[in-house]
């Protein structure tokens, strides 16, 4: 069942099969953060691309002591699924602040290592009128200038000003020090909801980066199922965002 | 001591137990809300009876409180809410039936049919003071806060 495991610092990384990725190689990172957005639309592009599971992400340290039991599979709380060339880094937990620059290491280590060439991460953007709008806006931030042509083609924007709160600031950040190609694509959503509509539209534009169709629909037509079922896996990470202080994303910058 | 000079001293010590009673009542709201974050976090999200309790958030805008409740799936026109004293009950029905075994091993036979919860509010809630809105299987409640003497 277990091909390797790598520990680093706290974090036990494990892969339960060799696998190689073609070139290019995407990787992108889903947390559970802002509505959820970034966790429903992996769940959806795992299923409609049917990825496999290659591996996982644990700490005895830093994750609740949780093993995810899946098709009567035990597997590790952060899971790594893989197609030839995708891997999706894909957790409905969050570890502590104080867990994510380590964690960011080891996962730019191990894209690093699989010859990944852009990191993708996938989020929602708060938005207090989320109840009023039809219309969601979709923000990009990327340190590859390439890929923005892609994501206005999309009706993606820059997100110019503002503050970002919690693991993908880190990623980032980290990111950037590596300097490892990194996106980070954010579409207007509830904060304390799933908000499967908004994953839709975010998924509509990593897809495009990554070069692939993926059919949304679903997300949309079976949104309200999705909310029903993701019940647990919002309130379970909202005591998080609330310690992390996830609304300071709300606050307007004084940098310029 | 004159007595404008009194007046104006008694008008201080009239402000600052404005002050106080007001930072107590903050204080209040505060631990009241920490407390319902860990009823909430606590209490399991659906129950062995056949309901669901739906998400939902509160937000304090100075003059009311503006509640979100997500039912998805919920029958709008089974959506029943009361309010009692300073809790708000909620009631609907579902558009179908979820047994909880087609979300996990666990559960039984247990079948939901409806969503059921009730919210506290710091405050009394005078029905006449609440708005209602309804979008995509969502509720928006505004409550306006009491004068307070």
């Amino acid at each position: 069942m277990m091909f390797r495991e790598v520990d680093f610092g706290e974090f036990r990384l494990t892969e339960y099969k060799y696998f190689r990725m073609k070139e290019p190689a995407y990787a992108l990172l889903a947390m559970p953060d802002t509505g959820l957005v970034g966790v429903i639309g992996a769940n959806h592009l795992i299923k409609v691309l049917n990825l496999e599971e290659v591996g996982g992400v644990d700490s005895y340290v830093y994750l609740p002591p949780i093993a995810v039991i899946s098709k009567k599979e035990i597997r590790l709380p952060i899971r790594i699924f893989a197609s030839d060339n995708l891997l999706v880094v894909y957790s409905e937990f969050m570890p502590p602040p104080q867990a994510f620059p380590t964690l960011s290491k080891v996962l730019l280590d191990y894209f690093e290592r699989k010859g990944v060439s852009h990191v993708l991460m996938a989020s929602g953007l708060a938005v207090q009128n989320r109840f009023e709008l039809d219309q969601l806006k979709t923000y990009y931030i990327t340190t590859k200038p390439e890929v923005e042509e892609v994501l206005k083609g999309v009706g993606a924007q820059p997100f110019e000003n503002g503050f970002l709160v919690g693991p993908y600031a880190l990623m980032l950040k980290e990111a950037l020090r590596a300097e490892m190609p990194v996106t980070l694509v954010m579409t207007e959503s509830f904060l304390e909801f799933p908000d499967p509509e908004a994953s839709a539209k975010n998924l509509e534009a990593l897809s495009k980066v990554i070069g692939i169709t993926v059919d949304v629909k679903e997300l949309i037509e079976r949104a309200e199922a999705i909310r029903m079922r993701a019940r647990d896996a919002m309130k379970a990470v909202m005591p998080s965002l609330t310690r992390m202080r996830k609304e300071y994303e709300y606050s307007m910058p004084l940098n310029i | 001591m004159s007595t404008d000079e009194f007046e104006r001293f008694w008008r201080r010590i009239k402000e600052i137990e404005r002050r106080i009673l007001e930072s107590f009542r903050e204080e209040e709201e505060r631990i009241l809300k920490e407390l319902e974050e860990i009823r909430k976090a606590l209490m399991p999200s659906w129950s062995y009876e056949g309901y669901l309790r739906p998400l939902y958030t509160m937000r304090d805008l100075g003059s009311e409180y503006v509640l979100y409740i997500d039912l998805p799936n919920a029958d709008q026109g089974s959506i029943d809410i009361k309010f009692k004293g300073n809790t708000i009950l909620i009631r609907a029905k579902l558009r179908t039936k979820h047994k909880f075994s087609e979300w996990s091993g666990q559960g039984g036979e247990t079948v939901f049919t409806e969503y059921r919860d009730v919210i506290t509010l710091p405050f009394n809630i005078d029905p006449n003071c609440v708005s209602l809105r309804q979008r995509k299987g969502m509720i928006e409640l505004r409550i306006r806060k009491p004068k307070r003497a």
